[in-house]
Formats: C-alpha cells, structure tokens, sequence
C-alpha cells in the first residue's frame, strides 16, 4: 500500500523567490516549501500514521495534507524535488534507522521517498527553468515541474 | 572523593558545541563527562546533577531541528529525562539543545520554526531577564547581551496567547530586548514549572570572557573579566552546590 503526505508549516509566510537564485529575476515571485513524503508499506494503518505524526509532523507549528493533492493552492508552478534513487538521502537514512529502533512498529516500511515542494507564487508564468537549474543537482537529483494551480 | 558536581554533555552526530560548552561547565566548577548518544543508557545518569544539551545540527536537522535526537534519545532511555529532573536533576538545552527539549516535551509547549527573515542569523543580542530567581539565571543582570547563531530559533507556539501566558507565568525566563527572530512575545529561553530545566537559543559558553565580547573596550562583569555566559553557568552550579547542602 502507498500513502502520500504532505507537511506545510502553519507560521512561515512565503518568501521572496530570488533568494533561492544566484540572480534575482524582476516580477516579484514569493515561495513556500513543503515536504512531501510518499510511504510503502504493509500492516496495520493506524500504526503508520501515528508514526507519520510523531516522527515526520510538529503538530504545534505544521499541518499534514494526506493524498496526491497540493497542500497549497494559487501558485504558478511548482517545483518538486529528491534524491534519485540510489543516491544517498541522508534524512531517509535517519528516518529508516529511528523506524528499524521501534520494537513493535505495527507496519512495515517497505519504501520511503522524501520531495521538497516549493510553490512559486506571482511572477509572469512559467519561469521554472531558473529554479530547476539553481536548485537542482542532475547528478544526484530528480525533479518535475508542476503547472499552475490559480 | 569528588565533590564537584557531575555534568553530562548529550553528544549527537551533528552537535558541534561540546568542547567549548564542556570547558564553559568546567571553568565554573563542574566534573564534565561528553557522552556519545550510542552509548547512553539509564544508568549513565546515576550521580549525575546536569545534563547538557548542546548546540549543533543534530542529525542534520533532518525532518526538523531537533527532532531525531528526540525520538533517539526517547528510544534509548524512554521517561528516563523526565525522572531526573522530578528526582531533583536540572537540564540545560543552548540552540539545539533548545530544540531538543521542546521536542522532547520537556519545557512549556512550543516549537523553534524557522527565522522570520528565512535565514541563518548569526549576531549579538540584548536579553532580559525576566526570572532573576531561576537557578539558570540568578547571578545574571537584568540586561545582558549574548551571540545567537541559529535559522531555526523562532519560538511559536499554537495559539499567540499561550505565548503572552508564558511571559506572565514566568516560563518565558528570557526575552530578546528586540524583535530578533520573529519569536512570539520576544521569548529567546523558556523554563519548565520546576525551575530546573531550561532552554535558550543564545549561546552563553561563546561568551565567558570579557575578551570574546565584540566591544575590545567591554570592561567585564562581576568580579574578574567574566562574560555574561559565565554567570549562567555559575548561577547553575551554585544553585546545585546549595542544594546538595
């Protein structure tokens, strides 16, 4: 089984979007980042999402969207990326050696794969090339452009 | 026999403030021990009076700040913390040690978010004391300044009223005297109920000299050419060398 979850944080307003580039582009495009993680698993799901809450979510200061929809709306595009497979994820690694810990998970991890999310809001369309080339590393990344959500 | 107090510094992958935090609770007075996270357990807490949380990137605040040392340090002692400092133990979190404690319940609720301004800030700050009879703060001005180094050091909580709660209660021991970071009610450390646990995003073990200050002309505090970080610490071991009478 396969779930998908997305954490958005409840205080951090979006932010000027040239401060993710080498150099600024005109048209005043803001951001926002979120974390998206996509589990496969086996076993009981009540004891999955209590591990997706305790490990992966601050239920003080974020929110948890579950399922294939954006956790954001009104943005011109977005721009999510990861690790390729094979790669080394070091968060992955953490998250899987606090999981292998648990005595009695309830479930299986069978797979976990972790995406920044940054939704690109304003500016003049589409202007992800600038953010996939500053952001993203093609030897170990991955990465897709999603359309605008306005 | 020893009689000096014993202090045990939390080591995770990633903490990069041990040595000098270790030679900060030395020079005040206490035996330190730094302890790798694999190799604690229960029993590494028998005669101990501190433990330290230190400063760094635990775990490459990887998911949050913080918040895989929690789960670590819960999985491999449980409720062990929370029995020390009801036993009379104090804890001591600086940076991600702050982030560590909050995470691991042990301080008011309240979660360290990223910086208002959305990056690593790296400066001095002016402080107020708002709890000049904690044990963490009872030799210390009711001003003082002291470095912050830190992206993630905005304290919120999940309703601003139970910041503004804190601040009357007297959780919130100390507040920035400006809007540094974008932290709710200014709060820059806060205590738990008992007085013996205390967090707090400033580094104090950067600042024990009057010479690590950035005004060459700082005349110093108190008696010697002390910084304002070393009466935090002296505050702590003379509070647990009273308590031991």
């Amino acid at each position: 089984m396969r779930e998908i979850y997305e954490i958005s944080d409840r205080f951090i307003e979006a932010g000027d979007a040239n401060g993710l580039l080498y150099e600024p582009l005109a048209g005043g495009l803001t951001y926002r980042r979120t974390r998206r993680y996509e589990l496969d698993y086996e076993g009981d799901q009540a004891s999955m999402e209590a591990f997706v809450k305790k490990t992966l979510l601050d239920e003080i200061s974020q929110e948890l969207h579950a399922g294939e929809d954006a956790a954001l709306e009104g943005y011109s595009f977005a721009l999510e990326y990861g690790m390729k497979p094979g790669a080394l994820d070091l968060e992955k690694e953490a998250i899987l050696s606090y999981y292998r810990g648990i005595p009695s998970p309830g479930f299986e991890l069978k797979d976990l794969r972790i995406r920044q999310r940054i939704y690109l809001f304003g500016g003049k369309g589409d202007e992800s090339g600038r953010f996939v080339r500053d952001l993203c590393n093609a030897a170990i990344h991955q990465w897709n452009v999603l359309p605008g959500h306005v | 026999m020893e009689d000096r107090p014993c202090a045990l510094l939390l080591k995770f992958p990633g903490t990069n403030c041990d040595a000098e935090t270790a030679r900060a609770l030395e020079a005040v007075g206490f035996v330190t021990e730094v302890l790798p996270v694999s190799a604690l357990k229960p029993e590494k807490l028998v005669g101990v009076s501190l433990v330290v949380l230190s400063g760094g990137f635990s775990y490459g605040d990887y998911v949050m700040s913080g918040r895989i040392a929690s789960l670590v340090t819960e999985q491999k002692i449980g409720e062990t913390l929370k029995d020390f400092r009801d036993n009379g133990g104090y804890l001591l979190g600086i940076c991600n040690g702050f982030q560590i404690l909050t995470q691991l319940d042990l301080l008011p609720a309240g979660s360290l978010v990223e910086n208002a301004s959305g990056r690593f800030q790296c400066q001095w700050v002016k402080l107020k004391n708002l709890a000049p009879k904690s044990p963490f703060l009872s030799q210390c001005p009711a001003e003082f300044e002291l470095p912050i180094a830190h992206a993630e050091g905005r304290l919120v909580t999940k309703e601003a009223a139970e910041a503004a709660g804190y601040v009357k209660s007297g959780a919130a021991a100390l507040v920035y005297g400006d809007d540094v970071n974008g932290s709710f009610e200014r709060i820059a450390g806060l205590q738990d109920e008992s007085g013996r646990v205390f967090g707090l995003m400033p580094h104090p073990e950067r600042f024990m000299k009057a010479r690590d200050h950035y005004d060459p002309d700082w005349e110093g505090q108190g008696e010697g050419d002390w910084g304002s970080g070393y009466w935090i610490f002296k505050s702590l071991y003379q509070a647990i060398k009273e308590g031991e009478v």
